[in-house]
């Protein structure tokens, strides 16, 4: 029955944004139960409640906190619907390769980029924290990557970074690989000067950066 | 009357006026260039005395500031509680690989705390910089505040989603941050320190709300102020956006507030004066917009623009980023000799 799915796909949007994690899991439960079409409850509850949370951090309403409480409850009825996701062959899923640079174990802002990647339907390569300038283009040549996205929380390890770009033009490979960077003490200015690609100030708008680079190519590239 | 650094800085912070602006680093200053000119680098400086002094005393000698301080990292009572830490090498800061504990074990306080890590280092590095500095510039010596020791006791995500939903299970953990920053506080002193700097980055409006703020941060970084009142004026610097919680901050009844350039000082300053509060602002030179990329030319505008602003010492917002050329810092503090300070 439509309407019951449709209902269901509505309460797993809320659930997500009211950061209810029993909740989320037992309407994914009841909406497979019913035998509805899991990539619908991803794609339209999960991903637009955590869309929405994503907008109120913007605004200031959410916190870091919020979120990661918001993405506890997607990941509940995440692991739900996942095995009863009907794989589409899709050669347009684009992949992304994520970490956070070396010298740098903070990764709660990488994680959240990771989900609203996810959740906008990207493959994410996550290499995790202190990860070595070598290994994001290592991943990234072996996964056919469509970009490579780099974090930081702190003045002292940004150096990584530019790295990155330099080990890229060094092997030609920047064309393959655009570098979109961010975190606490990242500028447009700084990703300008590393020979970065894109920059971006949260998970949210990660998206939309990581949605211009993929989708432009090299030659239009946005100008960070 | 002679005017030096340390009388200069003090007295700023005071509220008073002094012969012309003063200026420090805040939160680290450490750089490539500073190991090269002063022969100590990492990772040997955040473990060895004499190197982290030495470090450290370029602060004065070759920057210019007036104000040193130790240490350069924010790790040092994570380690002495059992943290795993991963070492940093030359190029970066030692790192939190494994916290202490799990959330919902008892945090236990170790009995030798202030022996344990690099406590003892940083404790001898103040009493060196104390005898070899101190009757010239201010000694500094900075702890990690409350909400954030206890944040990295646990992993701060874990930490963060607590203090949502279940605020009060990190109740023992900030009990006991606040205990040995006491604890450590007064050991800093005692070693000479003439200021201390809570550094309670992760207690910024980035991170959690401004009700978060109040009740998880705020008191505990009062107890600390409190316990330690009298003995050395006491510099809190939180990361970020502040606005919001600058009086709560002011409340703790903390000596002077350091602040990045994303606060309106400007307005936190009108917001003071109506509510008949004193407490000084201290930045905001970008550490990455003014200082890393900029030109000598750009630092002293952000120098004379935080000036404008209010701010009654001039410090860079943040971590000095340790690619900073020493001309780059040089600049920020010859801009903040030619601003007067009137008090």
């Amino acid at each position: 029955m439509s309407e019951g799915k449709e209902r269901i796909i509505e309460a797993l949007a809320s659930a997500v944004l009211n950061m209810e994690e029993d909740e989320a899991a037992s309407l994914a439960s009841e909406y497979i139960a019913g035998g509805h079409d899991a990539y619908d409850a991803i794609e339209r509850g999960l991903s637009a409640g955590m869309a929405e949370a994503g907008r109120l951090f913007e605004e200031e309403e959410y916190f870091i906190p919020e979120l990661l409480m918001c993405a506890d409850a997607m990941n509940a009825a995440l692991d739900i619907l996942k095995p009863h996701l009907v794989k589409k062959e899709s050669a347009s899923q684009a992949t992304v390769v994520l970490g956070v640079v070396e010298g740098d174990t903070h990764d709660i802002g990488k994680n959240l980029v990771k989900i609203m990647l996810e959740t906008a339907g990207y493959r994410v390569i996550d290499l995790g924290r202190d990860i070595a300038p070598k290994d994001f283009v290592r991943a990234a040549e072996e996964n056919g990557a469509s970009a490579i996205a780099i974090s930081t929380l702190m003045t002292t390890t940004m150096g990584g970074m530019e790295e990155v770009v330099r080990l890229l033009e060094e092997q030609a490979l920047h064309d393959d690989f655009p570098v979109i960077v961010g975190g606490g003490p990242i500028s447009p200015g700084f990703a300008r000067k590393i020979g970065a690609d894109a920059y971006a100030s949260n998970a949210a708008e990660a998206v939309r950066v990581v949605d211009n680079l993929v989708n432009r190519g090299t030659a239009e590239r946005i100008a960070v | 009357m002679e005017w030096n650094g340390k009388k200069r800085l003090l007295t700023a912070i005071e509220g008073g006026a002094t012969d012309r602006m003063p200026v420090i680093s805040v939160c680290q200053y450490a750089t490539y260039e500073l190991m090269e000119a002063t022969g100590a680098f990492w990772p040997e400086a955040h473990r060895d005395a004499d190197k982290m002094a030495r470090l450290s005393a370029g602060g004065a000698t070759v920057l210019g500031l007036d104000a040193v301080r130790v240490p350069y990292c924010q790790t040092v009572e994570a380690e002495a509680y059992g943290a795993t830490i991963k070492d940093g090498g030359q190029k970066h800061i030692p790192s939190i690989d494994r916290p202490a504990f799990a959330l919902g074990e008892e945090p236990k306080i170790p009995q030798d705390f202030l022996a344990r890590g690099r406590i003892p280092a940083v404790i001898e590095a103040i009493r060196i910089l104390k005898a070899e500095l101190g009757e010239k510039v201010a000694v500094m010596g900075s702890l990690v505040g409350p909400f954030s020791v206890a944040a990295s006791l646990v992993g701060i995500a874990p930490f963060l989603k607590a203090s949502l939903k279940k605020p009060d299970s990190l109740l023992p953990y900030l009990e006991a941050a606040t205990k040995t920053a006491i604890q450590y506080a007064k050991a800093m002193t005692e070693a000479g320190a003439d200021i201390l700097v809570i550094e309670d980055m992760m207690a910024s409006l980035d991170m959690i709300s401004p009700r978060a703020y109040k009740k998880l941060a705020a008191p505990y970084e009062k107890q600390v102020i409190e316990a330690v009142g009298g003995t050395a004026p006491v510099i809190l610097h939180i990361c970020g956006k502040l606005d919001a919680v600058m009086t709560y901050i002011a409340e703790t009844g903390v000596s002077a507030i350091s602040v990045e350039s994303a606060v309106d000082v400007h307005a936190a300053l009108e917001k003071f004066h109506e509510a008949g509060i004193r407490t000084p602002i201290l930045g905001a030179v970008h550490p990455i917009h003014a200082l890393l990329e900029g030109t000598e030319e750009d630092v002293a505008a952000a120098v004379r623009k935080s000036s404008e602003d209010g701010v009654s010492v001039i410090s860079p917002d943040c971590a000095v980023a340790p690619a900073t050329t020493i001309a780059n810092i040089k600049a920020m503090a010859e801009a903040a000799k030619k601003i007067e300070n009137r008090g």
